[in-house]
């Protein structure tokens, strides 16, 4: 492989000197009149403080972050490479599924032995869950397999035994979880049940001769599926099974079961199996896990909720199925929590590379023999790009708001986060998938190239959509609890706390009838249209599942076939619920460039949310002038904001080594002489 | 008149065909930079870069130091007089000066044949071409006079293999030619023998294309051992102990490779450490690792925030202490204040990296644009 490199740079090098310079005869061609990269910073001023906004955007642990970005540049292990005088830090992608596996690893131990992963269990309160939650993303934001190998054996299988399990689990796996001495992961997922998880089909029973519990895969459908560190690295994992007590079926449990040895064999009466190549991810090895009457000592029933006693009796402090399933679940909003955050970011790398392109690349002249025109000088790449980005930001907002409650969780906090983290979730990973492809094609053919990251992170994020709850099933849990919250408060007849449904105590609020653009951009103005529309759409489904319901139709069956105005509710829910997380950092800045700017995102953001949503137009909440003057506010709230382009990109705060060649000197790195 | 005959005599031009050659002519002060020089030098060289007859500028130093850093103990004076805007105005010049060299359009060599230290390490590492001799001796020793690394050097010691930057940052530990060369802060190592002839080669450059002295210089270049005792050889300890979160990690990492194995420059490292000004360690760590991920001049901006705070003194005196222990009593036992590592809390450290509010007329440094940003900034190292 080095060898070709050498002969081909040899042969570089011998062109070179025998044709000694490119021939020049022709004048026209000379290289002052070539196209030459004039770095968007010569163009661009920062009309704002870019450092505050950083602050604001990443919300916390800005200096832990900046720690581990220089860990991974500094390290050879990160594939340093250097395009066009800077450097960069990305995988390989072209590796082979095994090689991206191994490296992934290895740079993990790499983290461990830097401290990155220190008290990542061992520790608690919020400002330790926060730090962790910081130093995850900057992994994401490397390279999103690495932060989900460290994601499953730190939230997933690390989480399980804390919160599934009692003192004498977390005595013997914590610690050892934190220094990598065990690898996790977590089989919950089968090839029969996804989301679904009550429906799972592995079977445990106790066997009171021996004190152990049997582990066992009845059937294909129920073999693991898509467990993260099975194929190649875990040495145990979490498996969730159905609990067979004296031929009751005690509902999912969790257990802890030993997969490899310390060698890496796999364990005795355990098969299996590689999940294969991936359209993303490869880095992490999926696998698929079949379980042979495995016996594990009792000991290994994580017992916070239940426990068997040794001569074989089913013990919980909870008697209702439905809620000790509810208290198994609740762990995995972590793992919701930081794929929304991850998301955002995600978004952040694509819309840095892409609008820092549209400020150096340029297409077409307007005039004859005028200079070409920059790319976000087009009003059409501003709609394009600008809209995505004040989403991103409103988003960003979002994502932190979702930490700070996750992680000053109560008891009484658990449904309100269940809530809006499903909905965060989608709607941010959806956001995410939506940026990315509109950054590829706003890049052009350079989007395909991987290096150039923007298509790349189509595949490697896409995952996101579907795991730890498929995103069409979270919203539906979004709007059967808004169901569930309207139906309890209006049968007590009490009024609305939580969930942010308080406007609903409220008259209902008036729209003006001509919107002009002080209106349109007025917060107080916007957030009625939201609420307006939450209301509607919550009473419009609560009535109609209530009119069919008394029918004699099931509840369960209703929601199904409402779907259209399920979905349309949850999303004016997560939406409202974005828009305030905005409107409340925004509220908490003292006046100044940054709060103004702020405003004109804010503004962007719930504008563009208004023009894409039809449902204000189905419902009559806009009229046609109305929506015409929304849309005609949003061109030139994109007018306003391409000064600021630069600016809000570079808030980001992501360090130039984690974009990409084409948002830097995309000519230099593709010169002749950088071959 | 005479401040004007003091600039001109402390740097001297020579004009040899297209290469101008300045020398700092100090040597009593080790060619410390005075405020006159920075102005004169910042002068010379954007006068040389609209000068199409000029297409290389060669900088060294009269007598055995190349430059021993700017004149800190001037603005020391200045601090004590209760005017520390006469210092800020000395650091902008400065670090306006580096940052014309570090996107300068013209070559720059610099023959570092002596000590180069703090300064004078600003005005020569961000040129194109850094020589090394036998006799460099190079050292950013800020964190013992209550300072820190400023003049770019959180630009260019962050970019420094692994976490060496850390290391050469945080202990002030000397450094030799070959050392220089070896990380990559000197570009060529020519024996001090070699230099007028060097000198006298480069002189015939006629271009502005960086090939032209590069070919020159590559000529004369040799690749000296490391010595024995060399840093360079601990890059692993290095790496793995100034790569830690905090400046307490990083010396609790180090004293645990101590009892694996009794060394003695292991001991030294955390000596220097331990006699260092905790504040000055712990911005300094701060601005290295903010440094690595920004560009040449939000580097020097965010430096020229924290130099004014460190001259300001509000939250640490420990600038004119150590200047007072080191340069002007020489007692070699400054009283730092917070005195440990643990006084100086995260929001102490936060508040040296914000504006400097509540000041009249105090502004960021402002740089002026230029074309040559940021390209080329990583392939010089």
């Amino acid at each position: 492989m080095s060898d070709n490199r050498a002969l081909r740079r040899a042969h570089v090098l011998a062109n070179h000197i025998l044709q000694s310079n490119p021939p020049s005869s022709n004048p026209s061609l000379s290289r002052e009149l070539c196209l030459q990269y004039s770095p968007p910073e010569l163009n661009e001023s920062y009309g704002f403080d870019v450092k505050e906004m950083r602050k604001l955007l990443d919300g916390h642990n800005v200096v832990d972050r900046d720690w581990i970005y220089g860990l991974m540049m500094q390290s050879n292990l990160f594939n340093r490479k250097e395009r066009g005088g800077k450097i960069f830090v990305s995988p390989d992608y072209n590796q082979t599924m095994e090689q991206q596996r191994e490296i992934t690893m290895k740079r993990i131990w790499y983290l461990l032995e830097n401290g990155v992963f220190k008290g990542w269990l061992t520790e608690t309160g919020p400002e330790a869950e926060l730090r962790k939650l910081a130093l995850l993303e900057v992994c994401g934001i490397y390279d999103h397999s690495v932060s989900i190998k460290v994601g499953v054996h730190f939230f997933l299988w690390g989480n399980a035994v804390k919160f599934f399990g009692t003192k004498r689990h977390h005595e013997k796996w914590l610690k050892n979880t934190e220094d990598y001495v065990v690898k996790g992961c977590f089989a919950m997922t089968e090839l029969g049940h996804g989301s679904n998880v009550r429906g799972i089909e592995t079977v445990t029973t106790y066997d009171p001769k021996t004190e152990e519990f049997v582990i066992n895969t009845p059937c294909e459908s129920a073999q693991k599926y898509w467990i993260g560190g099975a194929a190649n690295h875990a040495t145990h994992t979490i498996v969730f099974s159905q609990l067979h007590i004296n031929g009751t079926n005690q509902g999912v449990h969790a257990f802890i079961a030993q997969i490899r040895d310390q060698d890496g064999s796999i364990c005795p009466n355990i098969r299996i199996a590689d999940c294969g190549h991936k359209i993303g991810l490869n880095g992490v090895d999926n696998g698929r896990i079949w379980f042979d009457n495995l016996r594990i000592p009792r000991e290994n029933l994580l017992n916070a909720v239940a426990d068997v006693s040794s001569d074989g009796k089913y013990v919980s402090s909870i008697k209702d199925p439905d809620q000790r399933f509810g208290a198994f679940m609740a762990p995995l909003t972590s793992g919701r929590v930081t794929i929304a955050s991850s998301a955002i970011y995600s978004a952040k790398v694509g819309l840095s590379i892409a609008i820092r392109y549209s400020l150096s690349r340029r297409a077409f002249s307007v005039t004859a023999n005028g200079p070409e025109v920059l790319l976000l000088d087009y009003p059409s790449h501003q709609r394009r790009l600008l809209p995505l980005l004040a989403k991103t930001y409103a988003m960003s907002f979002a994502a932190n708001e979702l930490k700070m409650i996750y992680v000053k969780r109560t008891p009484e906090t658990n449904k309100a986060i269940h809530v809006v983290s499903s909905g965060f979730k989608a709607v941010l990973t959806w956001h995410n998938m939506h940026t990315l492809q509109e950054c590829r094609e706003a890049v052009g053919g350079q989007g395909v190239k991987t290096e150039n990251l923007v298509g790349q992170l189509k595949g490697e994020f896409d995952v996101q959509t579907t795991f730890e709850g498929d995103n069409n099933v979270l919203m539906q849990q979004v709007s059967k609890a808004l169901f569930a919250e309207y139906v309890s408060c209006k049968k007590r007849n009490k009024p609305f706390k939580g969930l942010g449904l308080e406007h609903m105590n409220s008259p209902r609020p008036v729209l003006p009838t001509q919107l002009t653009s002080s209106t349109l951009r007025c917060s107080q103005f916007q957030k009625s249209v939201f609420c307006l529309r939450e209301r509607d759409l919550l009473e419009r489904f609560t009535s109609e599942v209530a009119e069919l319901q008394g029918r004699g139709e099931s509840r369960e069956f209703l929601f199904l076939l409402n779907h259209q105005l399920s979905e349309d509710l949850s999303k004016a829910f997560t939406e409202k619920a974005i828009l305030q997380t905005v409107l409340d950092a925004e509220a908490k800045l003292p006046p100044g460039s940054v709060k103004d700017v702020l405003g004109l995102v804010r503004s962007m953001y719930a504008l563009i949310s208004l023009e894409e949503d039809p449902s204000l137009l189905r419902y009559g909440h806009l009229s046609r002038d109305n929506v015409g003057d929304v849309r005609k506010e949003v061109s030139k709230l994109c007018g306003e904001l391409r000064p600021h382009a630069l600016a809000l990109v570079a808030s980001f705060g992501i360090p130039d080594a984690f974009l990409s060649p084409i948002a830097f000197n995309w000519v230099e790195a593709n010169a002749w002489s950088s071959l | 008149m005479a401040v004007e005959m003091a600039s001109q005599s402390q740097v001297l031009v020579e004009e040899k065909s297209s290469v101008r050659i300045l020398t700092l002519n100090r040597p009593k002060q080790l060619n410390a930079l005075s405020f006159q020089m920075i102005s004169r030098l910042l002068q010379l060289f954007l006068a040389f870069e609209e000068d199409p007859s000029v297409k290389l500028v060669i900088l060294k130093g009269n007598g055995r130091a190349f430059c021993a850093g700017g004149d800190v103990a001037a603005v020391v004076r200045d601090i004590e007089q209760g005017n520390w805007r006469l210092g800020a105005n000395f650091f902008s010049d400065e670090y306006m000066l580096n940052y014309v060299m570090a996107t300068y359009s013209k070559a720059q060599v610099s023959i570092l044949n002596g000590i180069v230290m703090g300064g004078g390490a600003g005005v020569s590492i961000h040129g194109r071409f850094r020589i090394a001799t036998e006799n460099t001796v190079f050292a950013m020793p800020e964190t013992a006079l209550g300072l820190f690394p400023d003049v770019g050097a959180s630009y260019f010691l962050s970019r420094l293999p692994g976490f060496f930057g850390e290391y050469v940052g945080l202990t002030g530990a000397r450094l030799d030619g070959a050392e220089m060369l070896a990380c990559g802060l000197a570009t060529h190592f020519v024996p001090s023998t070699r230099l007028t002839a060097l000198e006298a080669d480069l002189c015939r450059v006629g271009s502005n294309d960086p090939t032209f002295a590069s070919t020159i210089l590559n000529a004369y270049t040799q690749h000296p051992r490391l010595k024995q005792q060399s840093a360079y050889h601990r890059l692993d300890v290095i790496d793995r102990c100034f790569s830690r979160r905090t400046v307490e990690e990083i010396i609790s990492a180090l004293e645990r490779e101590a009892t694996q194995e009794a060394d003695g420059w292991i001991s030294a490292t955390i000596q220097a450490l331990k006699k260092a000004s905790p504040a000055s360690l712990k911005i300094s760590l701060r601005s290295i690792r903010e440094g690595r991920l920004q560009g040449v001049g939000q580097c020097l901006i965010r430096e020229y925030r924290m130099v004014c705070h460190v001259m300001k003194g509000e939250i640490s005196k420990d600038f004119v202490e150590g200047c007072r222990a080191i340069l002007v009593d020489k007692d070699k036992n400054p009283k730092w204040e917070p005195r440990r590592l643990e006084d100086m809390k995260d929001s102490m450290v936060e508040q040296y990296f914000e504006r400097v509010e509540e000041e009249e007329e105090w502004e960021d440094l402002k740089l002026p644009p230029r074309n040559n940003l940021p390209a080329l900034a990583i392939a010089k190292l």
